[in-house]
């Protein structure tokens, strides 16, 4: 089942169309990935989710509910974390909880119960002092508490990483991946190395449009073979499989890559190096990853 | 019900915790002083100008005051109390939206409509605390150094001007749901004020503008009778429910 349905959604402000016939959907219990540039839409989508703003056209439906712009039903299965939460600055994290947990109907002793759980989940649990003294890294872990507070079935999180510093990036992505069996994860972001840490799947959006989308390998498949590079003894031998195998890249004297796409196959190139007597130091196949794929698929 | 009441706690909170409230307190209490105060000091004001007035060629007579002088006092600084109140609560939407706080509430369900309300009743409930603070203390004060029994139709004409502030604050609240910011706000609230004023010019419609209520301090002196007032109220009533409801309905489809 999915827990998140995008459906030919477009979204334009004024004249500038910012989302163009957007689809994806996300399984339940999947962490996925929302990868694409600042200015791309991420947020804009988001907030289509969330019915903060309305859609041009198209519909959107979590856990089979579909979602209105205004009064939205649907908020009630999802946590929302944004990349920098804003809280009532004269609220301690535990009256801030508490508060959130009365706005969604929760009853008392649950509310109360749920926010000592979750206050000891984020680190904060010995926290007594006001919001507004709280650091940014304090305020993104209060951030994920709020969002996980009403067990929601989807986890909304509009770039919770990218104003925090390495350690607090670690800490965030640490409390979600710990939270992945509980909730659906709707992970966006435009730091590769972070949703490739946590995700699963995968949704690259730019420029108001889903270019791929799906689980890692699929991705690795849809973009073509990996690259691979051959290092040999001599410069000469390299220079002479560059001859005869057209398309490589000499690096560091002795080496070849052939990039993906270069036309050259790995096996075929250790084929003749063995029949000509050269002697390999390394050959190796090199992995497409997520900055990799990312840049193929947006054609940089 | 339940969701709206939390959230009306919050803005209490706010309100408690911001300092806020213990300042409106104070306004209201030092304008709840200001008029017997001032009232009071005035024979001896006189007295202190009368050398240099003297002098200039003008005679001053003994001037005699009493609660009248007081409550007349009242209603003069009445308005500067209002504007006082709205400025510290224009803010209470458009302080939300640029801080983003908001968002982080609606996202987890609450209606926007609970949203709407709580603030209005937050609104209402801080003018009629003030208002009737500073109206207690005068009362108080009057009763203690003169007799408050001069002044006529005292609770009607109280509550003719409480009437025509929760109209304002009625005003803020759903030009905050139009409005991002606290001027535009400010603004919205100020235009219709003056258009109120503008038509009063025309006599025919004069009685039925909300204006009108200011005119209630001539219920003291009985220069006006309470039925003076009734249409001015019934519209006032009227434009209380429409900004309501039109409020909540141009809240639930704006862009937050």
């Amino acid at each position: 089942m999915n827990m998140l349905e995008i459906s030919h959604i477009s979204k334009k402000f004024a004249e500038k169309e910012v989302l163009r016939d957007v689809n994806f959907a996300v399984p339940e219990h999947a962490v996925y990935g929302f990868v694409g540039q600042n200015g791309a839409g991420k947020t804009t989508t988001m907030k289509l989710i969330l019915g903060l703003l309305p859609a041009g056209s198209g519909e959107i439906f979590v856990n089979g509910e579909k979602v209105s712009f205004g009064e939205n039903p649907a908020n009630c299965s999802i946590g929302y974390l944004p990349d920098v939460p804003e809280f009532y600055p004269y609220m301690t994290a535990a009256e801030y909880l508490n508060f959130c947990g009365a706005i969604t109907g929760m009853e008392g002793q649950d509310c109360r119960k749920r926010t000592e759980e979750l206050l000891e989940l984020v680190g904060l649990g010995v926290e007594k002092h006001r919001i507004k003294g709280f650091s940014r890294g304090m305020k993104q872990r209060l951030g994920i508490a709020q969002a996980l507070l009403n067990r929601p079935k989807l986890l909304i999180c509009d770039e919770p990483t990218s104003a925090l510093d390495p350690l607090g990036r670690k800490e965030i992505l640490d409390i979600l991946v710990s939270v992945r069996e509980q909730t659906t994860v709707l992970f966006s972001t435009h730091i590769l190395s972070d949703v490739e840490r946590i995700c699963e799947q995968f949704a690259f959006l730019h420029e108001g449009r889903i270019l791929r989308q799906g689980s890692m390998e699929e991705l690795r498949k849809s973009c073509g073979e990996a690259g691979f590079e051959i290092e040999l003894e001599q410069r000469q031998e390299a220079e002479k499989l560059m001859e005869y195998f057209p398309g490589g890249i000499l690096q560091d004297r002795t080496s070849v890559y052939y990039e993906p796409g270069s036309g050259q196959k790995m096996e075929g190139v250790l084929a003749w190096v063995v029949e000509n007597g050269i002697r390999i130091r390394k050959a190796e196949q090199r992995g497409l990853t997520l900055e990799t794929l990312f840049m193929e698929v947006i054609g940089r | 019900m339940k969701t709206g009441i939390a959230f009306w706690k919050k803005e209490w909170m706010d309100l408690v915790r911001s300092g806020k409230a213990v300042l409106l307190l104070l306004i209201a209490s030092l304008f709840g002083i200001m008029n017997p105060a001032i009232a009071k000091l005035t024979p001896w004001l006189m007295e202190t100008m009368s050398e240099s007035l003297q002098e200039t060629g003008l005679h001053m007579t003994e001037v005699t005051v009493d609660a009248m002088t007081s409550w007349v006092q009242f209603y003069k600084n009445m308005p500067m109390e209002l504007i006082i109140i709205v400025l510290l609560l224009g803010g209470i939407f458009t302080q939300e939206y640029q801080k983003g706080t908001l968002v982080m509430v609606l996202t987890k369900g609450l209606k926007r409509r609970s949203v709407y309300l709580a603030k209005t009743f937050m609104c209402a409930l801080a003018w009629s605390v003030c208002f009737w603070l500073s109206f207690f203390i005068t009362w108080l004060y009057n009763d203690y150094f003169w007799n408050n029994g001069i002044a006529k139709h005292l609770i009607t004409t109280a509550a003719l001007f409480w009437l025509f502030g929760l109209w304002i604050f009625f005003l803020l609240v759903f030009f905050s749901a139009i409005a991002k910011e606290t001027t535009g706000v400010l603004a919205g609230t100020g235009i219709i004020l003056l258009i109120s004023y503008i038509a009063g010019m025309f006599p025919k419609i004069q009685e039925y503008l909300p204006t009108k209520l200011l005119e209630a301090q001539t219920l003291l002196t009985e220069s006006a009778v309470p039925g003076d007032f009734y249409k001015a109220i019934a519209v006032v009533l009227l434009l209380n429910i429409a900004a309501v409801l039109t409020g909540m309905i141009l809240f639930d489809k704006k862009n937050i």
